[in-house]
């Protein structure tokens, strides 16, 4: 089991670091546009209706989408196993602290010029055994709550920064590490990044 | 500890308004609503995520849509989850069906899960004005519903007015022996912050007397570098170190609360002071 865990952290890692190194040696920025847009149009999938729910196991599942989620991510213990972050018991919890998290998306948001916009926007992921996140998942609205779209380079350089976080807390039920659902939520006014959430 | 143990274990069960009285609608003769509250009761041993939970809740308000509990119901896990533009759609309904059930919950969880400050302020003014009895605690029962408001004119930048309401509602809240458990540190925070050394000191102090935590010890460290008493500083760093690594620190399940610290920030003044 042990082999095979390490065994998916290696593929995740070595796709990702191929991903972020191609992308470094790439001079010309259409390709890193074309890259966070590609992982964008990926993840804004969580649109909201009301109409016939049709419920998955629990509220808020994410399943896994062989388009445009990575191939190398994999839970350990099952979908039907699969917590919330606070179902544990020790609240939100980071790796290395929130301040640490605070610090990395503040120091690598750049806001766009002339853009006032604001709003919540939520990332929410799966978290492994491991520590390591997959199937991202944006939601976004305006501070009545109704969905709407931010520019698309505030959504991207958040994603881009959430998924680039190689290293979540490993959480444990019955010294056993188990696999969650986690979130982050930015808060944006007047197009800055003033919040981060929970 | 004062009251503030049987604070936390009367709320800590976070489902207050889990147990409607079916009997009372039967009582006054409303049939469909108290066959929507026997469909809901169904829920109990679900839990709140499921599908089970969310379908018997449906079902509840296809028998009376005008029954505003299954929709709080529902709407909690949306909540947990994160998903606001859920959670705010089914809030907003059980608000508009019972306003004066639901907006003292909506407003903490505003501030609670988002931040919102402003729609927390309006949500718990607007309760305030439409009952003439204590308008309560929040959900998890860590805050008197104007200490969260109070905390929300802080958010907000307003100090001053945020000051004047932790002021008034501590003065109550001694009087009635039910102080909240982080009551004293917000107020010697927000001193702090305004620059009322004497008073932060105070405050802090009355924390260490009735929920000793890291936070307080961290914040009176700064005020006493403020008021260059560096001894005190010191060892008050040091205290602070000792209770965050004992775990007693401010927490919640599901957010960080304001005025939080981590242990980061003791090391760094350990390391520059």
């Amino acid at each position: 089991m042990k082999y095979i865990l390490k065994s998916y952290r290696k593929r995740f890692l070595y796709k990702t670091l191929l991903v972020l190194n191609s992308t470094n040696q790439m001079k010309k920025p259409f390709f890193t546009i074309l890259l966070l847009v590609s992982m964008l149009s990926g993840c804004q999938t969580d649109k909201k209706e009301d109409k016939n729910p049709k419920y998955l196991r629990w509220v808020g599942d994410i399943v896994q989408n062989e388009q445009t989620d990575a191939s190398g991510f994999r839970i350990c213990n099952g979908e039907e196993n699969v917590l919330q972050y606070f179902n544990l018991g020790e609240g939100p919890v980071y790796h290395g602290e929130k301040k640490s998290i605070v610090r990395r998306f503040k120091s690598q948001f750049t806001p766009i010029p002339d853009d006032k916009e604001d709003g919540l926007i939520r990332i929410r992921f799966l978290v492994n055994c491991e520590g390591m996140a997959g199937r991202f998942r944006v939601l976004q609205s305006d501070y009545q709550y109704q969905e709407k779209e931010f520019d698309s380079e505030i959504v991207s350089q958040l994603l881009s920064t959430t998924t680039s976080i190689e290293q979540w807390e490993v959480l444990y039920r019955n010294n056993i590490p188990v696999d969650y659902y986690m979130y982050l939520i930015f808060k944006i006014s007047d197009g800055q990044l003033t919040e981060i959430l929970p | 500890m004062k009251n503030i143990t049987l604070l936390l274990i009367l709320f800590s069960t976070s489902n207050i308004m889990a147990q409607p009285n079916c009997e009372s609608f039967k009582y006054y003769g409303d049939m469909i609503k108290y066959e929507a509250c026997q469909k809901a009761m169904e829920i109990k041993g679900h839990y709140q995520f499921s599908k089970e939970y969310q379908t018997i809740l449906d079902k509840a308000i296809a028998i009376d849509p005008t029954y505003d509990y299954p929709y709080w119901a529902k709407s909690v896990a949306y909540l947990k989850s994160g998903d606001f533009v859920t959670w705010k759609k089914l809030i907003d309904k059980a608000v508009e069906l019972n306003p004066i059930g639901h907006l003292g919950y909506r407003g903490w969880c505003r501030y609670q899960f988002f931040r919102d400050y402003k729609g927390s302020i309006e949500d718990i003014e607007k309760l305030d004005s439409l009952v003439d009895y204590d308008i309560g605690h929040s959900q998890n029962g860590t805050y008197h519903l104007n200490i969260a408001k109070g905390l929300c004119y802080k958010g907000i930048g307003e100090r001053e007015k945020a000051i004047g309401i932790l002021e008034k509602q501590i003065d109550l809240n001694e009087k009635q022996d039910f102080i909240g458990a982080y009551d004293y540190l917000h107020l010697g925070v927000l001193y702090y912050e305004t620059e009322k050394f004497e008073k932060a000191i105070e405050m802090f102090t009355k924390q260490a007397e009735t929920n000793d935590l890291a936070e307080n010890h961290y914040y009176l460290a700064l005020t006493y570098r403020e008021l260059d008493r560096l001894t005190e500083y010191k060892s008050s760093l040091k205290t602070a170190k000792e209770r965050y690594l004992d775990g007693k620190k401010m927490s919640d399940p599901y957010s960080n609360p304001m005025d939080k610290i981590y242990l980061e920030d003791i090391e760094s003044e350990l390391k520059n002071g």
